[in-house]
């Protein structure tokens, strides 16, 4: 069997169940973990509790001002690496289809031209957070493996996608299924991994900003 | 409703690729007149391998013209060769008996090869004629004669 | 008796020299050499011996002889005959029986070492290849006899190449490609469903006139025909860059010329020679005419899948949608799985927490 068809068959099938059983272990696993008992007097209904979870999703999407000028340029920079991904993910054709593979519908692709400049920009700043993980004093302390792998993978991905659709540097087949076969990699790390930060990011907001509403703070 | 072939509207959409292919051949063809103009050897461009759709065939016909040779040639299928506007630029068609064309190129030279004797060709050529006027002087001899 | 030269035959034949530079131009324009390189390859083609070619068929369905032979006709393919001699062809020659073998047996004895073998079709193998027999002698021992005094192996068509048809799923005839035959001689794979006739006779030109084998790809195949792949000389290129797809056969964008990326077409990933130099001598080739390229000089192409679902829709080794049904059984399954982990590692970690929170405050004590 070829890579390509290894990558997509086999491979691909093993990285989905992985990566499904996966995310499920974990979510279940947090979420029946023991919560401490509350101790402090609710100061808010429970409504309004619910409501400021609900804001905090949204507030903590920037940091506050007195922050801003600290964390400010790193915010940003996750950001822009973040919107390019979703982007090329979302609405190159060919990933598009592979999507309306498994969803059986589609949507309009943008120029594939736009995405090649996309991608490349983003494999640019993903290039400048690693190079900020490594210079910055704090973020050196406190990065590890997970950190870095999760980095290596997703911009392996990026790479080989960009070095498939520019034909360079092998044939196209062994490209494209080097590619696939970075993603199957990247679907049997998510679930291990921060990558997870996916699915914890919204929730962990919420439950913070109803604790933090339920004590009245402002969310 | 059966819609009949006649009714399926074909259209071409004009995108954006459609001056690429044409400027290119052109920025050959100036390249290769250059180069022959100050001595160089003459020049001949593939117009088969490249992907000219027939829009852009249309816009290099035209932005060459017509010069004053044209040539038509009888070799196993029609082959012509045509002079356009541009002094030193040949555009040659070569077509196989069934008319179904097998080469189409520029040639950039004073005179296109095709069109020049072929060097075997002409070294029998002295003798063969010598034999064709001996053939026909031995048919017209007095024994003949009326 | 020394053969006589091409160029003597041309002579004797007619033809002038003339039109056999105006062949020779168009040979080399095909193969892609400098179209002024004509003269040179005339020259060397008049001063060679016509090559002896024989002609094997074995499980095929004859269409690439006919894209061959086809334009055997008051044409300029006419001319190839005057370049090789066919001396043993199922379809073409007017012998048959003992008559049509013995001419087979003369020209490998003539020309041992020396002769062409063409071979289209795919050879069967299982139970000693009695699936395919000829005259009494099976496909199998016929191309290893045959093989013996061949200058070389031209595997015409992706069934003689590569397997093709007879080897696809579920293969009862235990169906192989020449290569897997024959390993001791040079081997051209002239792969396609059937292969342009251009670069049929374009590779036999080039071996008569230049008297050596065509460089070579990874899978075998002519570098000159199969160096590109169908995507990067299509002329819809324009239209997937600018993410123009057509969704259906019949809607605007496929009205408009669109890419066909959507429909199925597997041009990325197919190396030929279709979108230059074209079918029916240059008329037009499938994507022109408006379907997706099929794949048909890649190996294994009747196994990979619908022709008519994207390539990137490929997954778990079938092409076009992972059924709803069957989407929703992986999730479902895998979630139920991991939801059945996450109950045990949430009830250890609970355990843990219990344990933890009933401890004693100790700064000293060391916790886990």
């Amino acid at each position: 069997m070829d890579l390509l068809s290894f990558a997509r068959g086999p491979a691909l099938q093993f990285a989905l169940v992985v990566f499904f059983i996966g995310v499920a272990w974990r979510i279940v696993g947090i979420t029946l973990l023991r919560t401490g008992r509350l101790l402090s007097e609710p100061r808010t209904s429970l409504g309004k509790a619910l409501f400021g979870g609900f804001v905090t999703m949204g507030s903590r999407s920037w940091p506050h001002p007195e922050f801003v000028g600290r964390t400010g340029a790193g915010e940003a920079l996750g950001y822009s690496y973040h919107i390019g991904l979703f982007i090329v993910v979302l609405a190159f054709g060919p990933h598009i289809q592979t999507w309306a593979g498994f969803l059986g519908f589609d949507w309009p692709a943008l120029p594939s031209g736009v995405i090649t400049i996309i991608s490349v920009i983003t494999f640019a700043l993903l290039l400048a957070v690693l190079f900020r993980r490594l210079t910055h004093r704090v973020l050196r302390l406190l990065s590890n493996f997970d950190d870095y792998f999760s980095w290596f993978i997703t911009t392996l991905v990026i790479v080989t996608g960009l070095l498939a659709t520019a034909h360079f540097g092998a044939r196209y087949e062994t490209l494209l299924g080097l590619h696939v076969l970075s993603f199957d990699v990247l679907l049997l790390w998510f679930p291990f991994g921060k990558l997870m930060h996916a699915f914890y990011i919204m929730p962990s907001r919420a439950i913070n900003g109803y604790l933090l509403a339920r004590k009245g703070a402002p969310s | 409703m059966t819609v009949r072939l006649a009714d399926i509207r074909v259209t071409f959409d004009h995108g954006y690729g459609l001056a690429a292919g044409v400027n290119a051949v052109l920025s050959e063809v100036i390249q290769g007149l250059e180069r022959l103009a100050a001595g160089g050897e003459p020049r001949t461009i593939d117009l088969r391998s490249l992907p000219l759709n027939p829009v852009e065939r249309e816009r290099l016909r035209a932005l060459l013209g017509d010069g004053e040779v044209d040539v038509t040639l009888d070799l196993e299928g029609v082959s012509r060769v045509r002079e356009t506007g541009a002094a030193g630029v040949w555009w040659i068609e070569h077509r196989d008996a069934g008319g179904e064309l097998i080469a189409e190129m520029l040639e950039i030279a004073r005179v296109p090869d095709i069109l020049n004797t072929d060097p075997e060709d002409l070294g029998r050529s002295a003798g063969a004629l010598r034999d064709r006027i001996r053939a026909a002087q031995s048919a017209a001899t007095p024994e003949n004669a009326p | 008796m020394t053969q006589p030269t091409i160029g003597e035959l041309l002579l004797q034949n007619g033809v002038s020299r003339r039109a056999f530079l105006k062949y020779c131009t168009a040979m080399a324009t095909l193969m892609a050499l400098p179209a002024g390189m004509g003269r040179a390859l005339a020259a060397q083609a008049a001063a060679a011996r016509r090559l002896a070619v024989v002609y094997l068929s074995f499980q095929e369905c004859t269409g690439c002889a006919e894209s061959l032979l086809r334009a055997y006709s008051p044409s300029i393919e006419n001319l190839l005959f005057n370049v090789i001699s066919l001396d043993y062809q199922h379809t073409l020659m007017a012998a048959a029986g003992h008559q049509a073998e013995g001419a087979l047996a003369q020209t490998m004895k003539e020309n041992f070492g020396q002769y062409l073998v063409i071979v289209d079709g795919a050879i069967p193998a299982a139970d000693g290849g009695v699936y395919g027999t000829s005259g009494g002698k099976s496909y199998l021992d016929t191309m290893r006899e045959v093989s013996k005094g061949a200058a070389a192996i031209i595997s015409l068509g992706t069934c003689a190449a590569f397997g093709g048809i007879p080897m696809a799923k579920p293969n009862p005839t235990g169906a192989v490609p020449v290569s897997d035959v024959i390993s001791d001689k040079p081997i051209v794979n002239v792969s396609g469903c059937p292969p342009v006739p251009e670069v049929i006779t374009g590779t036999l030109f080039q071996f008569v006139a230049m008297g050596k084998l065509p460089e070579l790809d990874a899978l075998g195949r002519p570098k000159t025909f199969f160096g590109n792949t169908i995507h990067d000389r299509c002329y819809r290129r324009p239209f997937y860059d600018e993410g123009k797809f057509a969704k259906t056969f019949d809607d605007e964008g496929a009205r408009n010329g669109w890419c066909l990326y959507e429909l199925g077409c597997k041009g990325p990933t197919t190396y030929n020679a279709c979108a230059t130099v074209k079918w029916n001598g240059g008329t037009s080739w499938p994507v022109e005419s408006g379907h997706g390229c099929i794949g048909c000089s890649e190996p294994n192409f009747w196994d990979k899948g619908s022709f008519y679902a994207p390539l990137s829709s490929a997954a778990f080794g079938r092409a076009g949608n992972v059924s709803p049904r069957d989407a929703a059984r992986l999730v479902g399954a895998a979630a139920v799985v991991g939801g059945a982990i996450g109950l045990g590692a949430a009830a250890v970690s609970r355990q843990r927490q219990t344990r933890l929170a009933g401890a004693p405050l100790d700064p000293q004590k060391k916790e886990d």
